[in-house]
């Protein structure tokens, strides 16, 4: 394997730090833990299972064909059809774009004491700044070494010795023995947070921004299942380390400040420091992809000039579109839009989007047309069908339970 | 230069919606409309193809169309909203992308991107991306 191939891991790091342990899965893992100890790690495990298919397709996609997803819908599927759907994915990934920012300006709080909202703005500059001014492979390979801290979660799960018996039972689904509501809501959350649409969108634009052509079919397999795998072991070490930190003394996280006590023991001087920081750019990750993510699907909806290696006066309208979109979301957390509360909804909404961001994507990779011998086979096809039937009838489910219950 | 075309091409499959680029492989926009002539006594032939804002307000149905026309004549850049490409412009038709032997910057489907960079992009200090300077 020559190094630009082996490089191209950064990419799937970076889409796992910012798509798979972002705010989202911080908020729902530190909930699962305390509420039902390591009980969800089935729904972390199920949501990491369908995570890599749908990575690997996307990634396989853009490889054969060299193009995006947004770019090929339009195309398959026709204006009119994708209109509606992009509509609702601009207005998800505006309210992730929202809690992620929220997300970063959380981990200043805690860091300075300085209120939430009063960080909404320079942290807004700061993402759009890291856009503005960094390469596409410079923001892959930052935030893939920043975003090894991160790691901490998996070093304080470790050093706390958790009974490794209830660990492996809580990967195979089981009842609640209480607030069962609560139960379902969360595994849905968890599911959400792990597979948000807008790491399809991102990492298929990342694939063409990085120039993949049918060679790197093999790669992509290996990025996505050890760049989400990364993604996987950090959040089960999040679980584990509230499971065992948060839920003995009854701390059920209605509030950041609560998960941010998770690695205080097992680092009593610096856990403080430690768990904003890894929130921090885990958020910030996040927020660039979204970012990036809008940007990529307004300009391929709309056949604009794209790329963030182009300088910004070839691709003007590329470029304002994330500008702009940074800004509105930051406006949110500077009208003290709660972050945690903003996190719970989009992670919610996302679960349940997903069936239709899922499907026609489904149907695009079964197209022989479009990708000849490297169309899905049954092994892929099975294993996506299934966890999203999954999927399907738990959002279906718990989302109005969780509603009616309050 | 030689045109590169397929044998056959589904319309609304194979060149409806798909990825435009001009001469130089700029993204240009999309194939948001394609326009049929009718001749008497022979098959309909391809006369061009339409891009532009108002184009797809139409796909979208006739009261959009009035709205969209209406948001573009009090602010518009581009007050028709609409480019046509004689089919003799179409050079190359690969399944990701359409290409024409054209320059985007002598066309008006680059007039919105030209007024932001003039009038917004200009204005903010740039970093170090891009060869250009």
């Amino acid at each position: 394997m020559n190094m630009k191939k082996a490089a191209t891991l950064a990419l799937g790091i970076l889409t796992s730090v910012g798509g798979f342990f972002d705010v989202g899965a911080i908020a729902t893992s530190a909930q699962a833990g305390a509420l039902f100890r390591y009980q969800l790690l089935w729904a972390l495990a199920l949501g990491t299972i369908l995570v890599v298919f749908l990575v690997e397709m996307s990634g396989r996609f853009a490889a054969v064909t060299r193009q995006a997803l947004p770019d090929a819908i339009r195309q398959q599927f026709g204006f009119t059809s994708w209109l509606v759907p992009f509509a609702v994915l601009t207005l998800i990934h505006f309210l992730t774009l929202g809690a992620e920012i929220g997300g970063i300006c959380f981990a200043l709080h805690l860091l300075t004491g300085l209120r939430v909202s009063f960080w909404a703005l320079p942290v807004a500059a700061l993402v759009w700044l890291f856009l503005w001014r960094s390469t596409f492979s410079a923001i892959e390979n930052s935030t893939a070494l920043l975003g090894l801290i991160t790691l901490a979660f998996v070093v304080a799960a470790w050093r706390y010795h958790p009974p490794m018996g209830q660990v492996l039972a809580g990967l195979l689904p089981s009842l609640p023995h209480h607030e069962p509501a609560r139960y379902w809501y969360i595994a849905v959350g968890l599911l959400g947070a792990v597979i948000s649409p807008y790491l399809f969108y991102f990492y298929s634009s990342g694939a063409v921004e990085d120039e993949w052509d049918e060679s790197y079919v093999g790669v992509n397999r290996g990025v996505a299942a050890i760049g989400m795998g990364f993604g996987s072991v950090i959040s089960v070490g999040a679980i584990v380390v509230a499971a065992v930190v948060l839920a003995p003394r009854g701390i059920q996280v209605d509030d950041y400040h609560q998960a941010a006590l998770m690695l205080t023991q097992v680092f009593p001087f610096w856990g403080f420091a430690l768990f904003a920081v890894s929130m921090g750019i885990a958020c910030l990750g996040a927020a660039v992809e979204l970012s990036l993510a809008m940007a990529y699907t307004q300009a391929q909806t709309f056949g604009w000039n794209w790329g963030e290696d182009l300088d910004p006066r070839e691709d003007a309208r590329f470029c304002l579109t994330y500008t702009v979109a940074i800004l509105a979301a930051a406006l949110l957390i500077l009208f003290g839009v709660d972050p945690l509360k903003l996190t719970l909804l989009s992670m919610a909404i996302n679960a349940a989007v997903l069936p239709f961001v899922a499907l026609p994507f489904l149907l695009l990779m079964n197209d022989r047309k479009l990708l000849g011998k490297h169309a899905n086979g049954w092994i892929s096809n099975s294993v996506t069908i299934l966890t999203l039937v999954v999927a399907i009838v738990l959002a279906a489910v718990s989302i109005p339970l969780m509603f009616l219950g309050g | 230069m030689k045109k590169k075309l397929p044998d056959e091409l589904e319309l609304a499959r194979d060149l409806l919606d798909k990825q435009v680029v001009d001469r130089d492989e700029t993204k240009m926009g999309r194939v948001d409309g394609l326009v049929l002539e009718l001749r008497e006594g022979k098959p309909p032939r391809v006369d061009h193809l339409e891009m532009g804002s108002s184009v797809l307000a139409r796909r979208l149905g006739p009261r959009i169309e009035r709205w969209v026309s209406a948001f573009r004549q009090r602010i518009g850049v581009q007050k028709a909203g609409r480019y046509r490409v004689p089919w003799e412009k179409v050079q190359e038709i690969v399944p990701y992308q359409v290409k024409l032997d054209v320059k985007v910057d002598e066309t008006p489907a680059f007039a919105w991107e030209h007024w932001l960079r003039d009038h917004v992009i200009a204005h903010i200090p740039r970093g170090l991306k891009g060869k250009t300077d």
